[in-house]
C-alpha cells in the first residue's frame, strides 16, 4: 500500500464550527501505539495508527468509512465507540465529550451506540441462547427485558422459536440478523457496523443491506458504516471518508467521491474493486 | 484440443451425506476455468478431491485423469508423486498454510526436494521462484518467516511454491479472499500471468470474470450452469445464475437490492430434484424431478432457464 504520510490531512467536517445537528465530533484525533521490544536496550518502534483525523457524523446520517486493513479504520472506530482512548484530540457524542472518561461514566454512550462485528460467528458467545444474547446488552445495563426480544426478532426477521436455540443453528446471514437485533436492544441512536456484510455470501448480501437501511429508516438511526469496499458503502451511505495511513485523504458526499475521486489513493481504490459492468 | 484435465462422474460423500453429486468438465491446456459458488456449495471439495487432500471419512468416487493419470480412487503414494509437481493448489489463508517455523525460502525449497532436486539446486531455485512472483529483494524474502511478511507477500510465497516444480494445473482456492482490493489486483494479475493452466475457485464473480475465460456455477455439490464467463453472466439460463448476479449488482442508494430468498441449506438438506427449487421464484412440481445439465458450450441444469 503506497504511503501519503505527506499529504496535509482533510477536514471531514470541511467548516470549523461544529454544526448543531452533530450527533458524533471527533476532533484533531490520534492514537500513537508502541510495539512490544524486539532489542533489550532499544524500545518498540512508535506506531501512529491515527494521525490528527476530524470527522462529524450529522443526526440521522449514514456516514461509510474506507478503508484497507493498516488505514486506522479499526482505530478509529474503537476510538468512537468509546473502547479505546486517543494519544491525543477529543470527541463528542451528542453533545457531550466521551474522552478521557472512565467506563461508569459512559452509560450514556453505551445506551445510545451499538455495535454490529464483521464475523458474527465469533461476535456471538456459542453457548448462549438467542434470547440471552439478544438481551444481554439489556440485562448489562439493567434496562428491563419484557417482550423486547421476541419484538427485535420479528424486526430482523427472525421466528419468534429462534429464541431457544443457539447461534451454531443459524446460518450465517441468519447470525447477523441476530446481531443486529442484539445492537438494537437497548433502542441505540447509533448504529456501528463494521465490515457487516463481508463474511457473508452474495446471495444474503443483499437481505442484510436491505435490512440494516430498512431499520435505519424506521428508527431514525444515525449509521457509522465501515467498509473495505466503496461500492457497498455507495450503495448505503450518504457521505463518505477514504482512510489511508492513518489519516481521511478524501471526504464528502459519496457519489461525489465515487464520480470524481479527488485524492490518489482513492482512485487507485476504486480502480482495484474488479466489477462486472467494467469487465464485461 | 485434448484436455488436460478431465473429470467425469466426481462425487464426494461423507457418510450418507453427498456433498458433491455427479460433476463432470474438462480444462483444457492452457485453459483458466473458474468454479463459482457460495459456502456449502462443494467448490473446495472439489478442488481437495482433485488434490488427494479429502479429510478423513470423506471419500471421492468418478474419475479424474490429469494427463492421463489417474487423480481419484488411486493410492496414497502414486497421488503423492503428482501433487506438488503435476498439479499444485494455493490455499486461502497464507498464514495457516505456510509453517511459522520455517523460513520462506526452504519452504518453498522443500516442495522441489521433496520430488528429487538436489539441496543446493532447490535453494537456488527457491530464490528465482521468489523473484518470479515479484517479491521485491527475493534474496533477502527467502531468509524470512511467514509472520515478517504482509498477506500479499506470503499469497505470493504460497504461489512460489504452487509453481515450483513446473505443474501443468493449479488450484487456486479463493486465493485473494484475505487480501487487500489493490493487493488483490496486482496477486490477479500474476496468477493470470503464471498460471500454466488454471482452475480458479471463488465466490466472487468480478473476480472470476477478471481472471477466467470459462466457469462452472456449483450450487448445493452439482454444476448447474456452465460456459464462456462472458456468455454465463450476460446471459445466464440457471435461475440460480441469474440470482446471483442480480445480488452481485449494488444499486444506487435508496433503492432496493434484488436478493435471493431464503439461505444455503446445509450440507445434505438440499432438496431433492432441482437443489435450487426451494428458493427458486420460478420452481414449479416439474422441479421435484432433477433436470440434467444439457446444451453444448453453454449448458444449463433448469426446467425453467432465464432468457
Amino acid at each position: 500500500m503506497p504511503s501519503h504520510a505527506g499529504t496535509p490531512p482533510v477536514d471531514a467536517t470541511q467548516v470549523d464550527e461544529t454544526p448543531a445537528d452533530a450527533m458524533i465530533e471527533a476532533r484533531d484525533l490520534s492514537r500513537v501505539y508502541r510495539r512490544p521490544r524486539t532489542s533489550l536496550t532499544r524500545p518498540g518502534a512508535v506506531v501512529h495508527a491515527l494521525r490528527e483525523v476530524s470527522l462529524t457524523v450529522r443526526r440521522g446520517e449514514r456516514y461509510g468509512i474506507v478503508g484497507e486493513s493498516g488505514s486506522g479504520k479499526s482505530t478509529l472506530l474503537r476510538l468512537l465507540c468509546g473502547l479505546d482512548q486517543p494519544t491525543s484530540g477529543t470527541i463528542r457524542f451528542d453533545g457531550r465529550e466521551i474522552t478521557g472518561l472512565p467506563e461508569r461514566r459512559l452509560r450514556f454512550l453505551r445506551e445510545n451506540l451499538q455495535i454490529v462485528f464483521q464475523d458474527p460467528m465469533s461476535s456471538l458467545d456459542p453457548r448462549m441462547r438467542v434470547r440471552d444474547l439478544v438481551a444481554e446488552p439489556l440485562v448489562a445495563l439493567g434496562l428491563p427485558a419484557g417482550d423486547r426480544v421476541a419484538e427485535l426478532l420479528e424486526a430482523v426477521g427472525l421466528p419468534a422459536t429462534a429464541a431457544d436455540r443457539y447461534p451454531h443453528q443459524f446460518s450465517g446471514g441468519q447470525r447477523q440478523r441476530i446481531a443486529i437485533a442484539r445492537a438494537l436492544a437497548p433502542r441505540p441512536k447509533v448504529l456501528v457496523a463494521d465490515e457487516p456484510v463481508s463474511a457473508l455470501d452474495v446471495s444474503v448480501r443483499g437481505q442484510i443491506l436491505n435490512l440494516l437501511a430498512d431499520l435505519v429508516d424506521e428508527l431514525g438511526l444515525t449509521l457509522v458504516f465501515v467498509s473495505h469496499d466503496l461500492s457497498v458503502v455507495r450503495h448505503v451511505c450518504e457521505t463518505v471518508a477514504v482512510m489511508s495511513a492513518g489519516q481521511i485523504v478524501e471526504a464528502g458526499p459519496v457519489d461525489d467521491v465515487w464520480a470524481a475521486p479527488a485524492h490518489p489513493y482513492t482512485r487507485e481504490l476504486l480502480e482495484a474493486v474488479p466489477t462486472l459492468e467494467g469487465l464485461l | 484440443m485434448s484436455a488436460l484435465l478431465t473429470v467425469e462422474g466426481l462425487s464426494v460423500g461423507a457418510d450418507s451425506v453427498e456433498l458433491v453429486h455427479d460433476l463432470s468438465f474438462t480444462i483444457g491446456p492452457g485453459e483458466r476455468v473458474g468454479l463459482i459458488g457460495e459456502s456449502g456449495s462443494g467448490k473446495s471439495l472439489t478442488a481437495l478431491s482433485l488434490m488427494g487432500l479429502l479429510p478423513e471419512g470423506v471419500v471421492a468416487s468418478g474419475t479424474a485423469r490429469l494427463g492421463g493419470r489417474d487423480l481419484v480412487g488411486v493410492q496414497e503414494a502414486r497421488v503423492k508423486r503428482l501433487r506438488g509437481s503435476e498439479l499444485s493448489m494455493v490455499f486461502q489463508e497464507p498464514m495457516t498454510a505456510l509453517n511459522p517455523l520455517m523460513r520462506v525460502g526452504a519452504q518453498v525449497a522443500e516442495v522441489m526436494t521433496l520430488h528429487g532436486r538436489s539441496r543446493q539446486d532447490a535453494r537456488q531455485r527457491a530464490v528465482e521462484l521468489l523473484a518470479r512472483v515479484r517479491l521485491p529483494e527475493p534474496a533477502e524474502i527467502a531468509r524470512a518467516y511467514p509472520h515478517q511478511l504482509s498477506g500479499g507477500q506470503r499469497q505470493r510465497v504460497m504461489l512460489a511454491i504452487a509453481l515450483a516444480n513446473e505443474p501443468r494445473l493449479l488450484i487456486c482456492d479463493e486465493p485473494t479472499t484475505a487480501l487487500d482490493v489493490t493487493v488483490q489486483k496486482q496477486m490477479l494479475e500474476l496468477i493470470a500471468e503464471v498460471a500454466p493452466a488454471l482452475l480458479f475457485i471463488t465466490h466472487d464473480l468480478a473476480v472470476v470474470a477478471s481472471v477466467c475465460e470459462r466457469v462452472l456455477v456449483m450450487y448445493g455439490g452439482r454444476v448447474v450452469e456452465s460456459g464462456p464467463v462472458r456468455e454465463v453472466f450476460t446471459h445466464p439460463r440457471h435461475r440460480y445464475t441469474e440470482g446471483l448476479l442480480a445480488a452481485s449488482r449494488l444499486t444506487p442508494r435508496g433503492t432496493r437490492l434484488p436478493t435471493i430468498s431464503g439461505s444455503v441449506p446445509a450440507a445434505g438438506r438440499f432438496p431433492s430434484g432441482c437443489v435450487f427449487r426451494n428458493r427458486c421464484p420460478h420452481a414449479t412440481p416439474a422441479c421435484e424431478t432433477a433436470p440434467a445439465l444439457t446444451g453444448d458450450g453453454h449448458a444449463f441444469a433448469c426446467w425453467h432457464p432465464a432468457g
